[in-house]
């Protein structure tokens, strides 16, 4: 069992007139190797769900244990670390720093994990020629296409051969064929053994996933497995 | 992420935006600048002061007397030291003359008290047959003054080295006569020179006797005097005497008289020198908190506006530690280019002060400079931290969400 989630809360402003919650009371388990898609309409709690599973946010209440470890009752340096080795995030925005080149964005999970110079552009470079990217290495992001960007940010998700992958609406905002390529690369990073999580409001994304989780107003609808054309 | 890569992330910070860091290090350039300026200001001033008193000797005093209606106190001063012959080894008035169009002629040759370089200047005094005892000059040809020249009102001077090499080169001075406002005047004797850096004027001086006081100096008021004593002891004893007889001479209410012992101003120069230092330099040290705080401004303005990327920061693995050593090193390092481009001021303006204001070739020494260097990489440490600390504190989910 990789994730497991029990009885999860997230509230803002809770006890005011204006209490939301995010999430009330979600509890799953994914084991090591899945790939899921979760689900939903816009404001169903989707990003709140994943910023808890990415160790990027705390619950307000509930116990959430990654590899068998309880993850709320952990440091900021130790999440920090969780974060850098065992997670690789894809926004919808792709989040890559301007001032950086692509290679410098892709190699900056590993200069947190204090890798050399040498070393981390080598990998940084073998992430990027992953996806396609190896000639763009010095470009910066604002001279690169949407759909470039997002390789990048997989590029930089992927280049420190973390056990999973988030994707927050990674396609959402791309078009059609660009948006097809990076689902192909997600399915990719899942045959080879990555899990991933994936995120997005599209159902007939959601149909090319083998479990499917649909939530709303921060409750688990359903929780399914399905057969997918692409295995 | 080591230190060197956190060194590379701040300079690529700082040269993306090249005019705000400018700005921000405006105040400690400024800071940096004014302090190495004004401390090496007062250095090259009090080593300037040094040397003057070192080229005087050991174991003088200054003596400054005179009467409100004038009387001259001359004689009076030298029959007391004449009595204190177990002290005292030489009096002498310095009566500095700077009367219209003065110069000394020989040939086709002038040494002018105006001269327009200050270094040939020539420095026409009055004095005794023991002016060069006093002042520590040595005789490199001829004779001193003697008590007969001043009896007599001799026209006869003695020349410094300077003055000599100027007016007669090669030929030897001794014997020959000068003009001096129209006057001949008979060279009796010439000086060694003392060859002090900052003193030029040491060398260019044109000595005659104190009796000429009735014509070259207009029968002006001698105020000031000479007195060299056997040794520092007796230099103690004598001061004492001295100021106790011309207390009693020139009694408070008809006059004023103060005997200045030179060995005491050289061992407290190095006090005077560290007072001074600290003051202006605390005072400029201000206008570099200022530039500190300059500095906190802008970064706590940096670390808004780079929120997002704190965010994508921490979200891919970088923990507070990192987030507040690049903060950290960002502003140390603006300080740091601050501080090197205000000690590269510092230098420029030490140099046309020391110019300017002491006619003297002077840079920083390395201890304000290393000083000056440090302390600004420090301020930057210090006003980075808050909003290193700030930036750090920040949740990652918070974070991302900032646009
Ligand atoms: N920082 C916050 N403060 C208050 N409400 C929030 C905050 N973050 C999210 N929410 C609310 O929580 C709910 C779920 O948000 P989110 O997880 O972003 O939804 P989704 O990603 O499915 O669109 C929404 O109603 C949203 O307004
Ligand atoms: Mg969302």
């Amino acid at each position: 069992m990789l994730i497991e989630l029990k009885d999860i809360y997230k509230i803002y402003r809770e006890g005011e007139e204006s209490e939301v919650r995010a999430l009330d009371g979600v509890s799953l388990t994914i084991d090591r190797g899945e790939f899921v898609a979760i689900v939903g309409a816009s404001g169903s709690g989707k990003s709140t769900l994943m910023n808890v599973l990415g160790c990027l946010d705390i619950p307000t209440y509930g116990e959430y244990r990654l590899d068998g470890a309880e993850i709320t009752t952990r440091t900021d340096a130790q999440l920090a670390q969780i974060r850098n080795r065992q997670i690789g995030f894809i926004f919808q925005g792709y989040n890559l720093i301007p001032e950086l080149t692509a290679l410098e964005n892709v190699a900056l999970p590993l200069a947190y994990q204090g890798m050399h110079m040498q070393q981390r552009n080598e990998t940084a470079m073998e992430a990027l020629e992953k996806v396609g990217m190896a000639l763009r290495a010095q470009s910066h992001p604002s001279e690169l296409s949407g759909g470039q960007q997002q390789r990048i940010a997989i590029a930089r998700a992927i280049a420190a051969h973390p056990s999973m992958i988030m994707a927050d609406e990674p396609t959402g905002a791309l078009d059609s064929k660009t948006g097809k390529q990076v689902l192909e690369m997600l399915q990719q990073l899942y045959r080879e053994g990555t899990t991933v999580i994936l995120i997005t409001h599209d159902l007939s994304i959601a149909a090319t996933v083998p479990r499917v989780i649909r939530i709303s107003d921060g409750k688990i609808l359903s929780d399914e497995m399905q057969e997918v054309d692409w295995l | 992420m080591t230190v060197m890569q956190s060194f590379r992330m701040a300079l690529k910070s700082i040269s993306a935006k090249k005019m705000r860091s400018f700005l921000t290090m405006l105040g400690i350039i400024i800071g940096v600048a004014s302090v190495v300026i004004l401390v090496s200001v007062i250095q090259a001033q009090n080593k300037k002061s040094l040397e003057y008193l070192e080229s005087q000797g050991t174991n003088k005093l200054t003596v400054s007397a005179y009467r409100w209606t004038g009387g001259d106190i001359s004689r009076d001063l030298y029959d007391y030291c004449l009595g204190l012959s177990d002290l005292v080894v030489g009096v002498t008035p310095e009566v500095h003359l700077y009367n219209d169009g003065l110069s000394v002629k020989y040939g086709t040759h002038t040494v002018s008290a105006t001269a327009e370089d200050w270094r040939k200047s020539g420095q026409f005094i009055l004095g005794s047959d023991q002016y060069g005892l006093c002042n520590n000059y040595k005789l490199s040809a001829g004779r001193d003054l003697t008590r007969m020249d001043i009896d007599n009102y001799q026209n006869v001077c003695v020349l410094g080295g300077g003055v000599a090499e100027t007016l007669f080169n090669l030929v030897n001075p001794v014997g020959k006569s000068v003009t001096i406002l129209g006057t001949p005047y008979t060279v009796v004797g010439v000086y060694q020179k003392k060859n002090v850096d900052n003193w030029p004027e040491l060398d260019n001086l044109i000595l005659l006797p104190y009796s000429l006081n009735r014509t070259l100096g207009n029968n002006q008021t001698i105020s000031e005097y000479s007195v060299k004593a056997v040794s520092a002891s007796a230099a103690d004893v004598a001061a004492i005497r001295i100021q106790g007889y011309l207390s009693a001479l020139i009694p408070e209410s008809s006059g004023y008289s103060h005997v200045q012992n030179n060995n005491q101003s050289m061992d407290s120069m190095d006090e005077m020198l560290m007072a001074q230092s600290l003051v202006l330099g605390g005072i400029a040290g201000i206008s570099l908190l200022v530039g500190g705080i300059g500095i906190m401004n802008i970064m706590l303005v940096t670390v808004t506006e780079r929120t997002r990327e704190i965010g994508i920061r921490k979200a891919i693995g970088a923990s507070r530690r990192s987030i507040i050593l690049q903060f950290l090193i960002e502003a140390s390092v603006i300080c740091a280019i601050g501080g090197i481009i205000g000690i590269l001021l510092g230098f420029l303006g030490t140099l046309i002060a020391a110019k300017l204001l002491l006619k003297m070739l002077f840079l920083p020494g390395e201890g304000i400079t290393i000083g000056a260097f440090a302390f600004s990489v420090v301020l930057g440490i210090i006003f980075g931290l808050y909003p290193a600390i700030k930036a750090s504190g920040l949740q990652p989910v918070e974070a991302l969400r900032a646009e």
